[in-house]
């Protein structure tokens, strides 16, 4: 399973919604899948997400790569707060592939 | 017309100058530093006599330029022993700006404290002893009143940290709701205000004429295009990022991405941090007051808006504003994720006259050395009080984290030039760790900001300094230096580096008001020039790049969740500025 930690508006997405804890999803996801497939596991439309997105810590994208033991934090699109220089979560796979 | 005021503290006179033709189109940190480079012998002691302060708005401060109130402070700074710049969000600068005066000059030395009020006649002094030894929160409502109330003046001033001359004393000007809140906090700029007599400095622009434009169209036509970008971007528009949670958003953030330093720089990772980041201060008021309170701006005409305020249970208001760096400094930094203790701690800061970042970084190393156990918040507010009441103990703490290291035989002090660090760990985020490295500041983000996501290097698969990194640092450093001698503040870089008009808006606005044809070129050139003169105030106070080092702990100690270590050459943290 991944556990999905989700902040601001996606937090609807998980069991707490409460801005003072953790609302995490669990999600199991097949060889292959991507940040994107497991968004729409969630349900969550992709409009709604940020740049701001973290596989284990580090910066990711849509198209990267997930295990079932990953760690995955998902920011709305309201709460992008890294400088430029991200790059478009549809397209790269970011910096650190 | 533009002039200088010379403040000298020694015989309490004051004189008006016009502006050296050396110094021409120069305002906010160009200003600043161009006179403590130029006048202030830099082996000086930084509390001595032959030190001095200097105040000065930006180019646009004082016109209808959004966003623009800021104020920048320059001095020798006594936490470092090297230059410092540090800027507030104020209608004070503005007020200074309106009457014509580029820049206060404040030098000698008096006995006791004293009050200087500068208005349209000039500057005149009063004792204030009689405003010593007490909390701010008692200090400006009384002066205000006696001064003609917050439509007819703004208030700066030091605490009682700065009256003891705390090497951790910030200077306090007073937000657009009187609060005394909105701080020139770094460095300790506020001991040098202390150390020349002076307590507090009063601004009444009665009768004073709108601040001249050179050009009202090309001025017109950059303002349009700066507040348009300002309203159109996802972090600095209305409803948005900074206005709905603040920069306290930031929490949640850096703590995903691991690099949230966590009880004294022990982790990047902290378990309480949703409990004290911005969707939870947002949260908690709208449960406290029974509406969504949205942030409100600290300064004239800023369209950001990014100040909160946080709410005790009864609805009524504990502290504003409860900053990323705040939340951290004294939450996760200290182990502590109870909100209305980081609230308290924040409003005894604001209080007592600190810069919430070394108060959070000393009583981080104090607990370290013994003093309080991580996460006990009811002691660290104890131990802050011991600085408002200047105890041996609290005078420490009141020295910052480096000092406060010594005493406690600690060795784990997060700090670069003795500053201590601020909210973003240079082991996850190697960009930063540059800029920590390098800025005439000491440790400061607000030097180059460079959280960019290419630096997010933590894995050690990507290389986040290659030379073309130590360029971006550089030229980080440079447009910054840029931005805080505009006058602006520097969250319109959220929106300005993603649209470029909004770039070209800040250079037009400049141009307006001074009738000079700058380009982006100019920027940098600019932004080179002032890092310049700083980096050869710190040569000759004694710097070598053998200071632009990071703490030898972080050479050897991983960092979980990433479990990195500094590992940037010495050699590529050189190439930054060519040293």
């Amino acid at each position: 399973m991944i556990e999905v930690h989700l902040y601001g508006k996606l937090r609807r997405f998980a069991g707490s919604r409460r801005a003072t804890s953790a609302s995490i999803a669990f999600v199991a996801c097949r060889p292959g899948d991507t940040v994107g497939d497991v968004a729409g596991k969630l349900g969550i439309p992709l409009e709604d997400l940020g740049s701001n997105i973290f596989l284990n810590g580090v910066y990711a994208s849509l198209e990267s790569p997930v295990q079932n033991t990953d760690r995955l934090g998902l920011f709305p699109d309201d709460m992008q707060l890294l400088y430029k220089w991200y790059f478009d979560p549809k397209r790269s796979d970011g910096p650190e592939k | 017309m533009d002039r200088i005021l010379r403040i000298n503290m020694t015989d309490r006179s004051a004189s008006f100058e016009p502006m050296p033709k050396q110094y021409e189109n120069r305002a906010g940190r160009w200003l600043t530093s161009s006179i403590i480079h130029d006048e202030v012998p830099a082996t000086c002691h930084p509390l001595g006599p032959n030190n001095k302060l200097v105040f000065s708005p930006g180019i646009v401060t004082g016109t209808s330029s959004p966003t623009s109130s800021r104020i920048s402070v320059g001095g020798k700074s006594p936490l470092t022993g090297g230059i410092k710049e540090a800027n507030a969000g104020t209608g004070w600068g503005r007020r200074l700006a309106r009457l014509g005066i580029r820049a206060v000059i404040i030098e000698g030395r008096a006995d006791g404290f004293w009050l200087l009020k500068i208005t349209k006649n000039g500057a005149s002094f009063e004792t204030a002893d009689a405003w010593t030894g007490k909390k701010l929160s008692e200090v400006y409502p009384k002066l205000f009143e006696r001064s003609g109330g917050h439509k007819a003046v703004d208030i700066c001033s030091i605490g009682i940290a700065g009256e003891h001359r705390m090497p951790a004393a910030g200077i306090c000007f007073n937000d657009q709701n009187a609060r005394p809140t909105r701080y020139a906090g770094r460095g300790g700029l506020g001991a040098v205000m202390g150390s020349k007599g002076l307590k507090m400095i009063v601004v009444d622009d009665t009768g004073s004429d709108d601040v001249p434009v050179a050009n009202k169209e090309v001025f017109n036509g950059g303002r349009k295009n700066m507040a348009a970008a300002l309203t159109e971007h996802a972090i600095t528009k209305p409803k948005g990022a900074l206005n709905s949670y603040g920069t306290a958003v930031l929490v949640n953030i850096i703590n995903e991405a691991g690099a949230l330093p966590t009880r004294n720089f022990r982790s990047g990772r902290f378990e309480g941090a949703a409990k004290i980041a911005g969707e939870a201060i947002f949260e908690g008021n709208k449960e406290r007051t029974g509406s969504e309170l949205y942030n409100h701006a600290c300064s004239p005409g800023c369209i950001i808006a990014c100040s909160n305020t946080w709410h005790r249970p009864d609805g009524s208001e504990h502290t504003s504003c409860v900053e990323y760096e705040s939340a951290w400094a004294l939450g996760a930094n200290c182990g502590i994720d109870n909100l209305d203790q980081v609230a308290e701690l924040n409003l005894l800061c604001n209080e007592y006259g600190l810069d919430t970042i070394e108060i959070g970084g000393a009583l981080a190393v104090a607990m370290e050395g013994g003093l309080a156990a991580f996460g006990d918040g009811k002691r660290a507010i104890e131990l802050v009080h011991e600085i408002g009441r200047a105890t041996p103990l609290g005078k420490i703490l009141g020295a910052g984290a480096v000092a406060t290291g010594k005493v406690f035989g600690v060795s784990r002090v997060p700090h670069v030039k003795g500053q201590n660090m601020p909210a973003y760990e240079p082991r996850a985020i190697k960009g930063i760790g540059m800029t920590y490295a390098v800025s005439t500041m000491g440790a400061d983000h607000t030097s180059g900001y460079t959280i960019a996501p290419e630096m997010l290097g933590v894995s050690g698969k990507l290389d986040p300094l290659n030379p073309d990194k130590a360029e971006l640092a550089r030229n980080f450093q440079y447009a910054t230096a840029f931005i805080d001698t505009t006058g602006h503040c520097l969250f319109i870089a959220f929106a300005i580096l993603d649209i470029a008009s909004g770039f070209e808006g800040m250079v037009e606005e400049c141009n307006g008001v001074l009738g000079t044809k700058w380009t982006a070129e100019d920027v940098a050139r600019i932004g080179k020039e002032i890092l310049d003169l700083e980096l050869d105030f710190n040569h000759r106070a004694g710097f070598t790049k053998l200071d632009d080092r990071l703490p030898e702990f972080m050479l050897y100690e991983p960092l979980p969740p990433h479990n990195v270590v500094w590992d940037i050459a010495d050699s590529e943290i050189d190439q930054v500025f060519g040293q």
